[in-house]
């Protein structure tokens, strides 16, 4: 892993580029005309939910190659994109919760769409969870590759679910779906926070990497000495 | 009742607060922990 300064620059592109679509979504983008003013909710849950697949989509892949090829790199990209899924589906989670509020009338139901983001939210926190009991290195990154293949399969449901069953929460929100008058926020934001998610996970391998890499290190013999009471 | 929700700014500013609460922090616990961890 490298030391180099791209990832803070991504970072901050995609921290400028969610103030400009949140400003525009805020001030300039017209109010919907059902939803009225709540609608504007969209511009960042959207976004949200759009890259909190994709990331686990690359977690995903991370997992087959660190099982294929193995290799450290790997193991911890897939650490990084784990925690980054589930810090966006647990914000998905709770925008949505504010949005069906004032719609629905609820803050939450037990609709395919919801349960099934539930589901995922939780598999994924119980990943980054049984990284955190696993002592040895080795079996920790087959044991978490293999949990997060298997806690894939939920995220094609989460995508389909509205349409397979008779869900409460509406369709995709894709530029088919949406007016045109409300793609630039939604584009710029979606951008946003994806340039954000790149840094950022590649910022946490590179925490993962230093842990890893301190972990199989020899403790100085200084340290031993100390440890033993000797100095 | 005319099927038009009218108001909830407050449900706006809430969701928008969140999410910038959550990424901002995100960003700054990673930035802070990778600075406190141990370099290789």
């Amino acid at each position: 892993m490298g030391n180099s300064r791209w990832p803070f620059v991504v970072t901050g592109l995609g921290l400028a580029l969610l103030v400009w679509g949140s400003v525009w979504g805020l001030v300039y983008a017209p109010r919907e005309v059902y939803m009225g003013d709540v609608q504007r909710i969209m511009y960042v849950h959207v976004p949200t939910a759009w890259n909190a697949m994709l990331v686990l989509t690359f977690a995903f892949a991370c997992a087959v190659l660190s099982l294929l090829r193995g290799g450290w790199g790997w193991d911890a990209r897939l650490e990084a994109a784990v925690e980054g899924g589930v810090v966006l589906s647990a914000l998905l989670c709770t925008q949505g919760s504010i949005w069906a509020r004032p719609t629905w009338g609820v803050w939450w139901d037990w609709d395919p769409r919801l349960t099934t983001t539930a589901v995922l939210l939780f598999a994924f926190a119980g990943i980054l969870a049984l990284r955190g009991f696993v002592d040895d290195p080795v079996k920790r990154a087959v044991w978490t590759a293999v949990a997060v293949v298997i806690a894939y399969v939920d995220v094609p449901l989460v995508y389909f679910s509205v349409r397979w069953w008779n869900s409460l929460h509406q369709l995709q929100s894709t530029p088919e779906t949406v007016s045109r008058a409300f793609h630039w926020p939604l584009r710029i934001n979606a951008f946003g926070v994806l340039f954000l998610m790149i840094g950022l996970v590649e910022l946490r391998a590179r925490l993962a990497w230093r842990r890893r890499a301190a972990e199989s290190a020899p403790p100085l013999p200084s340290r031993v000495a100390m440890a033993a009471g000797r100095l | 009742m005319r099927g038009v929700i009218e108001g909830g700014w407050e449900f706006v500013i809430a969701a928008y607060a969140v999410t910038a609460v959550v990424l901002l922090g995100y960003a700054f616990s990673v930035c802070w922990r990778l600075w406190r961890a141990p370099r290789p």
